[in-house]
């Protein structure tokens, strides 16, 4: 991405307007609780993204991660206490939910690009119909933002033309479209072939670069490491470990955090010394 | 004898006058009858697919009642039981709306299913970029799901185009009823029968062709 292709993103969001951003954090989460039906999915879990941070989720599968995004973009309801967005509090009653999340950009593990609709078309579908954009503005507009991610070329292809790293880049200029002020990454590259993953990573990569205030449940260390500013760790809806991405992935200091990077093979150990039990990776 | 006889160009054109009024009336009360079941499958396959209540409860009911008794006894009920309770309509009424009743059944199951094989996925992707919940069906679910629909919904539209053929027992003189009355009076029950299957066969092979362009236009790209 060039500098002046990164500036157009950067005025796309927002910041240069309402003044919202860089005052308060972006998003705050407090004390939040989520069950379904009898399982506590989300146990209490206090969050704070500022603007322009890259928040980086890990975690075990089942820990809460993927609902702790969907609950950020009201995707899903809380049974308990607040998340606000630039101040102001998403979670109250009365709320316009459609218009908070024209606010927030969100990218899928398998990307949920509209199957009827070309690359472009996926891109504009919602800037035509929610911002009111004309068909020539938002064709531009969508195409500046098709070639931030490396895919001028590709505008008039289907999804099922694109591989999955081109998918998922076309469902990052579609959220990018609607000029989003913050973005979360569910898994968006645990769908990928191992060679599809970087394309993906440097575009985000490029996005953090520029200010993007995104929060990022992934499994990719190296980004974690290299282009996040915090890490959190969540184990069984709590975030139970939170700092600088190379000192939690360096020195976990709980326990649970050292086990879940030795079983992903995360630790400095050997491969050579470890061995297995009914549970997986033995201690 | 019989073949000795047989004149099928004598019988369409000695009552082609007739006959023509009769195909147009099919024609009219096919396209009423479509276009009626179109719009009553779109809005209640909608419903219930996405379990709107009451209506979604009702739905189920007229589609249970439609589905599991026989279209005569349906057409029967409007044309004599209805005007018992004061309901009176004139035939070419009873025609297209007792077709389109059946039909719209029909559609209703067809567009649900087509709609609920919609990933929730792609619902989700909607809402998340800001889509309200009926905007996101007028932009995801119903392109998506009205083309998983379409092939169901076209056999449905070709059974209301033959059903049309019933209203014989109501005597609106719809192709069939016109072209059997000819043929009592003049004997020519061959010619009438044979000229029926052609142009039922013309008409649905033509209905279905059309169809058939819209749909490779229309089709998901990926089953192209
Ligand atoms: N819609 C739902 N209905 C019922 N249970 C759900 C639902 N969504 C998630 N869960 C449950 O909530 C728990 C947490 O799920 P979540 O998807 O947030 O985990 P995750 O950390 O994202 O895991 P993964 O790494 O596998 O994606 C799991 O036990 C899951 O079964
Ligand atoms: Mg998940």
């Amino acid at each position: 991405m060039t500098a002046s292709e990164a500036a157009t993103v950067r005025t796309a969001n927002g910041e240069d307007g309402d003044g919202t951003n860089g005052a308060g954090p972006v998003v705050r989460v407090e004390g939040l609780r989520k069950s379904f039906g009898t399982n506590l999915v989300l146990d209490g879990v206090d969050v704070t993204v500022a603007a322009g941070e890259v928040l980086v989720i890990i975690g075990r599968s089942g820990s809460g991660k993927s609902t702790l995004l969907r609950c950020i973009n009201l995707l899903e309801p809380i049974d308990e206490g607040r998340i606000l967005l630039e101040g102001d509090e998403i979670t109250r009653k009365g709320v316009d939910v459609s218009r908070v999340r024209q606010r927030i950009g969100m990218v899928f593990q398998q990307f949920n690009l509209f199957p009827h609709l070309t690359a472009i078309d996926n891109v504009t579908l919602a800037a035509r119909k929610i911002r009111k954009l004309s068909r020539e503005q938002a064709e531009q507009r969508a195409r500046e933002l098709l070639k931030t991610v490396g895919l001028e070329e590709k505008a008039d292809q289907h999804p099922h033309q694109l591989s999955g790293g081109q998918q998922q880049r076309v469902a990052i200029a579609r959220a990018l479209m609607m000029e989003p002020h913050v973005m979360l990454f569910d898994e968006v590259t645990s769908a990928l072939d191992p060679e599809l993953v970087g394309e993906v990573l440097i575009v985000m990569r490029d996005l953090a670069r520029i200010g993007m205030t995104m929060l990022v449940v992934t499994h990719e260390m190296q980004f974690a490491r290299e282009v996040g500013d915090r890490l959190v760790f969540m184990d069984e809806g709590r975030i139970v470990e939170e700092g600088a991405p190379a000192d939690v992935l360096d020195n976990p200091s709980d326990e649970r955090t050292r086990r879940f990077l030795r079983r992903t093979l995360q630790l400095p150990e050997s491969l050579e010394e470890l061995t297995v039990n009914e549970e997986g990776v033995e201690e | 004898m019989i073949l000795a006889t047989y004149d099928l160009w004598a019988f369409v054109s000695e009552n082609r006058e007739e006959l023509l009024d009769g195909l147009l009336n099919t024609l009219k009360v096919s396209a009423f009858a479509i276009a009626g079941a179109f719009v009553i499958g779109l809005a209640l396959g909608a419903a219930r697919a996405h379990r709107i209540p009451v209506v979604s409860q009702l739905t189920a009911i007229y589609v249970e009642v439609i589905r599991n008794t026989p279209i005569l006894v349906q057409i029967f009920f409007i044309f004599y039981a209805l005007p018992q309770l004061g309901i009176v309509f004139d035939q070419f009424t009873v025609a297209w709306l007792s077709v389109m009743i059946w039909g719209g059944a029909f559609n209703s199951e067809n567009f649900r299913a087509g709609f609920q094989a919609v990933a929730y996925r792609y619902r989700e992707a909607g809402y998340a970029l800001g889509f309200a919940p009926f905007s996101t069906f007028v932009n995801v679910t119903l392109p998506i799901g009205g083309r998983i629909a379409l092939p169901s919904s076209i056999n449905t539209y070709i059974s209301v185009l033959k059903n049309t053929s019933l209203m014989y027992v109501i005597g609106y003189a719809e192709l069939t009823t016109t072209s059997l009355n000819i043929s009592n009076l003049t004997l020519q029950t061959t010619e009438s029968l044979t000229m029926l299957a052609i142009v039922y066969l013309t008409l649905v092979w033509s209905l279905s062709a059309l169809i058939r362009l819209l749909e490779s236009r229309l089709a998901l790209p990926e089953s192209r």
